[in-house]
């Protein structure tokens, strides 16, 4: 039998399948701590490029570009692959452990497509959040012909990787329902730690 | 052919938890002749339930709703209770049903 991901006729339909299989297999939920996890990886990734380049005394801004984009594209692969795989790996188990007990094939349900169109969704967030963080933080280098300022590139970098580290607190703030705030701290604590470690160990 | 007019159909359904009972029953209900549809969950397991579920309508198809349930990932264990005809008729109290 044909194991179709999708099956649909109109967009409607399409979406109220997608809702469906969410409903089933909780794909927001899952996708939302991957999304999260994995951004929060691409900008501290970032800030330490950035810091190490900024410390080795770089001031020709195409290389910290390159070497960022070089690592958001190996963050990037690494969460399309890494996700792909254990997903992959848990929601087999997950349908085998439900053909267990219910003693039928359920790869040809809404359960099983479900389970399969999960794992592509999740692979793709967790694929592009670190990319997107990296990206985000690596802005001010791109405009770096505005800003004409090497050093103030590399601050303003800095700036926007905080900004991200505390938008992303307030997203898992909004996640959790309460203390906004908090999360967002928290986060930039991490931005601030990282800066503040690679400058100790890096002063001269 | 006349098919006969199968008019109330009870199941009795080895069903995984997701998707629940709300969404399975309101997608019975859009099958073609059904009237009206009852699901009762009488056990409750880790990842599945067992369930009774009763369709009645006109013109009932038992294969569209066999696939219904096999789609949404649902065994049917035994179908405890059919009637047709033009109309239903109940199961009569004969002298072995005494106590």
């Amino acid at each position: 039998m044909k194991k179709n991901l999708i099956r649909w006729s109109s967009i409607p339909e399409f979406l109220a399948e997608i809702q469906n299989y969410n409903k089933i297999v909780g794909i927001a939920e899952i996708a939302r701590r991957y999304f999260a996890m994995n951004a929060f990886d691409g900008v501290l990734t970032t800030i330490g490029v950035l810091a190490g380049n900024y410390l080795a005394g770089v001031r020709d801004l195409s290389i910290p570009i390159r070497t960022g984009i070089a690592t958001s594209i190996a963050m990037g692969i690494s969460g399309l692959w890494g996700a792909y795989l254990t997903e992959t790996a848990e929601r087999e188990r997950e349908l085998l452990e439900l053909e267990k007990v219910s003693l039928i094939d359920q790869s040809d349900t809404s359960i099983g497509r479900a389970s399969r169109f999960a794992v592509i969704v999740v692979s793709i967030v967790d694929g592009l959040a670190p990319a997107l963080g990296a990206m985000i933080v690596l802005i001010p280098l791109f405009l770096d012909s505005l800003i004409r300022n090497p050093v103030l590139s590399y601050v303003l970098s800095g700036g926007t990787a905080l900004l991200s580290l505390f938008g992303l607190g307030l997203f898992l703030g909004k996640v959790s329902e309460k203390n906004l705030i908090g999360y967002g701290v928290k986060t930039l604590l991490a931005g601030i730690v990282a800066i503040a470690i690679n400058f100790l160990l890096g002063a001269e | 052919m006349d098919m006969g007019n199968l008019r109330r159909i009870v199941l009795d359904v080895l069903k995984p938890l997701e998707p629940n009972i709300v969404d399975l029953v309101r997608k019975i209900s859009t099958l073609r002749g059904v009237e009206g549809v009852n699901i009762t969950i009488y056990e409750i397991d880790h990842h599945v339930e067992n369930a009774k579920i009763t369709v009645e309508g006109n013109e009932l198809s038992y294969q569209e709703l066999s696939d219904l349930i096999v789609e949404n990932g649902g065994a049917i264990h035994s179908i405890d209770e059919v009637a047709a005809g033009k109309s239903i008729i109940e199961e009569v109290a004969t002298h072995q049903d005494r106590a």
